[in-house]
């Protein structure tokens, strides 16, 4: 039996329709359609100068808005080769920091929600609180930050900002071990959390899986090594699970929370003073540049003529994230309310995933099923 | 039995009774942080009317410029209206505003410096007629309400309104029906047209023997590259932008008639010289010639119409700036004009 949840159902965040082949309450397979929330972004870009193209790739992602302004910021940088002065720079990694701090606590807190665990949930939920205010102190609003611009950031942080970030995160930090605590140790769930939804290796990597669901089944990737910033002024190694189930990627959601906290006191011990921007005068040409989003690789590919931006395309994590739970998660899983909780852990952001289709131009055919590609 | 008696005491109490009679939900007092965006605030009287805010909202129809009705003492005021439905409290308005004091406040973004400032320009802009094909895009495309008017079947700005945003030169599909011209230091701008039309006549006349030899029905490509002009213009008007429209528009617009005389096929029968309408041609006797005077010639091509013996040759040279290897050139193209298949 083929039993449908969505596109509007109180179990998603987003609309989205998934299909589960059941037998009994077992499920054995499913299938997902997007195609509901396709707003068209990188086209309405096109013929518009970066000043207003910035505002709208904000508007992308309704929750890691922050890394997409980053990416674009970078990415015309790199065109116009030139990079933000140090002090803009490690401001960049304070707010991405947050950003992914609020992003990792909602997404844990969804994840409690559809296993039932309504305590957890409104813990977790009031803590990301703490993450939200010290976002809204430092760059004014709590999610559409309009923050980054081309060649730094957009307001200098104060001392009285800094401090009161840090006074925020010791917040976060004294209750998070017991958050972790009560999920990891907790009798029931575990046992929830534990072999359910499993993705091997081979699996996520079959599935282009990135972010902490790929690092969860074992795929030792995350771009901010190789970020130039983190690269030069931080000590960075990336946190990354064996076992590929639930619980692997709710802990190490929780524990990537922690070496945020970590990296921005390591952030605001070496930020210098200096000049938060500098005057970029745009080049014409093609760039890419990539970046470690909270939910994992988000990639832009611009090309300017020097003033308007001709093509831009973006790509984000969600749609692999989501593509591989549907083929290799949701599978052979006990029950139905454990395929809600699986398909919640992989962090789906719907919003910013609808943008893939593969055109066959001889047979004039369009699906979305990325692995069937021949 | 005490905690009903307690339970009752609850009801009993003065608060109680207050809370029913007198309730009213009081408002929270939220602070918002130094920093919050909230909708950007008008000051109204600060205005310039110089269209910045509406040219850098990356929302449509979120902010628009209005007036209000002239009356007696003046004209009226002119300000931006925030629809606060389209508004995305981006901020980018207040960052913009040229005035000072600011025009739009919001959050701190007003007191940003500023790196991308649209200032008033020194265009003025026109509708031509004639080219102009009615598809109304300019109007819609405008952010003043009746800057652009339809009047009588004719599109028309109105000068008095216009804050030469530049809108309508983007929208117009017809190149060179809307218009944007300078209006400052007209008669420099005539001298540069003068320099591009001599030089280019020059140009061509140089290139004489090559037009003689040009079969019919062929088109003879030259280049002049634009460096031999462009000193000499920026010593008339030393301002780049201005120089180089201005001879761009001149040279999208301009047509050179070119008139050649082949001496040898001459067989001295005089038509043309009665033909002639300025007397640049003239036949002497004594040495049985017939001379052309090129400095009274007007191009009329009456000569070239009446000749039976082809002497006269009769072209138009139609031009482009464009850009070949990095360098900016002007192309130009010469054809065998298609009366000679009469």
């Amino acid at each position: 039996m083929i039993l449908p949840i969505g596109p509007i159902h109180p179990g998603l965040k987003e609309p989205l329709r998934l299909k589960l082949h059941t037998q009994g309450e077992k499920v054995l397979k499913a299938e997902i359609d997007y195609g509901y929330v396709h707003r068209g972004i990188e086209k309405i870009m096109e013929g518009k100068t970066w000043q207003k193209c910035i505002y709208l790739a904000e508007r992308v992602c309704g929750i890691c808005s922050y890394e997409h302004t980053q990416t674009f910021a970078e990415t015309i940088e790199k065109i116009s080769d030139v990079r933000a002065p140090v002090r803009a720079q490690l401001l960049r990694v304070i707010t991405n920091e947050l950003d992914r701090i609020q992003s990792h606590f909602l997404a844990n807190s969804t994840y409690f929600k559809a296993i039932e665990h309504e305590t957890l949930f409104m813990y977790v939920l009031s803590l990301r609180e703490h993450a939200m205010d010290a976002i809204e102190l430092l760059t004014g609003n709590r999610v559409n930050m309009g923050w980054n611009v081309v060649g730094g950031v957009r307001m200098d942080a104060k001392n009285i900002h800094l401090d009161a970030i840090l006074e925020k995160i010791s917040l976060i930090e004294k209750d998070l071990d017991r958050y972790t605590e009560i999920f990891s140790e907790g009798p029931l769930v575990g046992l929830r959390s534990k072999d359910v939804g499993k993705m091997t290796r081979e699996e996520a990597l079959k599935g282009r899986a990135v972010g902490p669901i790929g690092r969860a089944s074992g795929l030792k990737h995350d771009l901010r090594e190789q970020h130039h910033t983190y690269r030069d002024y931080l000590d960075f190694d990336p946190i990354w699970r064996k076992e590929g189930d639930n619980y692997a990627r709710t802990m190490n959601r929780f524990d990537e929370v922690a070496q945020s906290i970590d990296l921005i006191r390591q952030a605001i011990d070496v930020l210098p003073d200096g000049d938060i921007r500098t005057k970029v005068d745009i080049g014409s040409g093609y760039a890419e540049w990539r970046n470690e989003a909270p939910r994992g690789e988000v990639a832009y590919m611009i090309e300017t003529n020097g003033n308007l931006i001709k093509h831009i395309s973006i790509r984000t994590p969600s749609i692999m994230n989501i593509d591989s739970c549907a083929k290799f998660m949701l599978k052979d899983v006990a029950t139905v309310s454990d395929a809600v909780a699986t398909y919640a852990s992989a962090d789906p952001c719907i919003a910013c995933a609808e943008r893939v289709a593969i055109i066959d131009v001889d047979k004039g055919e369009t699906s979305k099923d990325i692995y069937n590609l021949k | 039995m005490s905690s009903v008696i307690w339970y009752l005491y609850e009801f009993a109490r003065k608060s109680f009774f207050e809370g029913v009679t007198d309730a009213k939900s009081k408002h929270d007092i939220v602070e918002k942080p130094d920093r919050f965006r909230d909708f950007p605030e008008v000051l109204k009287e600060y205005c310039i009317a110089c269209g910045a805010c509406t040219q850098s909202c990356p929302s449509p129809h979120a902010i628009k410029l209005v007036r209000d009705g002239d009356n007696d003492d003046g004209e009226g005021q002119t300000y931006p209206v925030i629809n606060t439905r389209a508004c995305i409290r981006c901020g980018f308005c207040a960052e913009v505003c040229p005035t000072e004091p600011k025009t739009l406040l919001c959050g701190e973004n007003h007191l940003i410096r500023e790196e991308f400032n649209i200032i008033p320009s020194k265009r003025q802009y026109t509708v031509d007629d004639f080219l102009c094909i009615k598809c109304k895009k300019c109007i819609k495309s405008c952010p003043v309400d009746g800057a652009i008017i339809e009047r009588d079947n004719k599109i028309a700005v109105d000068q008095s309104k216009c804050i030469s945003c530049g809108n309508c030169l983007e929208a117009c599909p017809v190149k060179g029906a809307m218009k944007g011209v300078f209006i400052d230091n007209l008669e420099d701008q005539k001298a540069i047209i003068r320099l591009v039309v001599n030089t280019l006549e020059e140009f061509i006349e140089s290139k004489e023997d090559e037009l003689q030899s040009l079969p019919s029905e062929k088109l003879l490509k030259l280049q002049l590259p634009l460096s031999k002009i462009w000193d000499k213009a920026l010593q008339i008007l030393p301002d780049e932008e201005v120089a180089l429209e201005v001879i761009e528009n001149a040279t999208d617009r301009l047509k050179i008639r070119i008139i050649t005389w082949d001496e040898s096929k001459c067989e001295k029968c005089r038509l043309c010289v009665d033909e002639c309408p300025t007397g640049a041609i003239t036949y002497s006797p004594d040495e049985n010639k017939v001379e052309r005077d090129s400095d009274k010639c007007l191009r009329c091509s009456n000569c070239y119409q009446t000749c039976p013996f082809s002497v006269v040759k009769y072209f138009i040279a139609k031009f482009l700036l464009d850009e070949v290897d990095g360098e900016k050139v002007i192309l130009i193209t010469l054809k065998e004009s298609q009366l000679a298949n009469r």
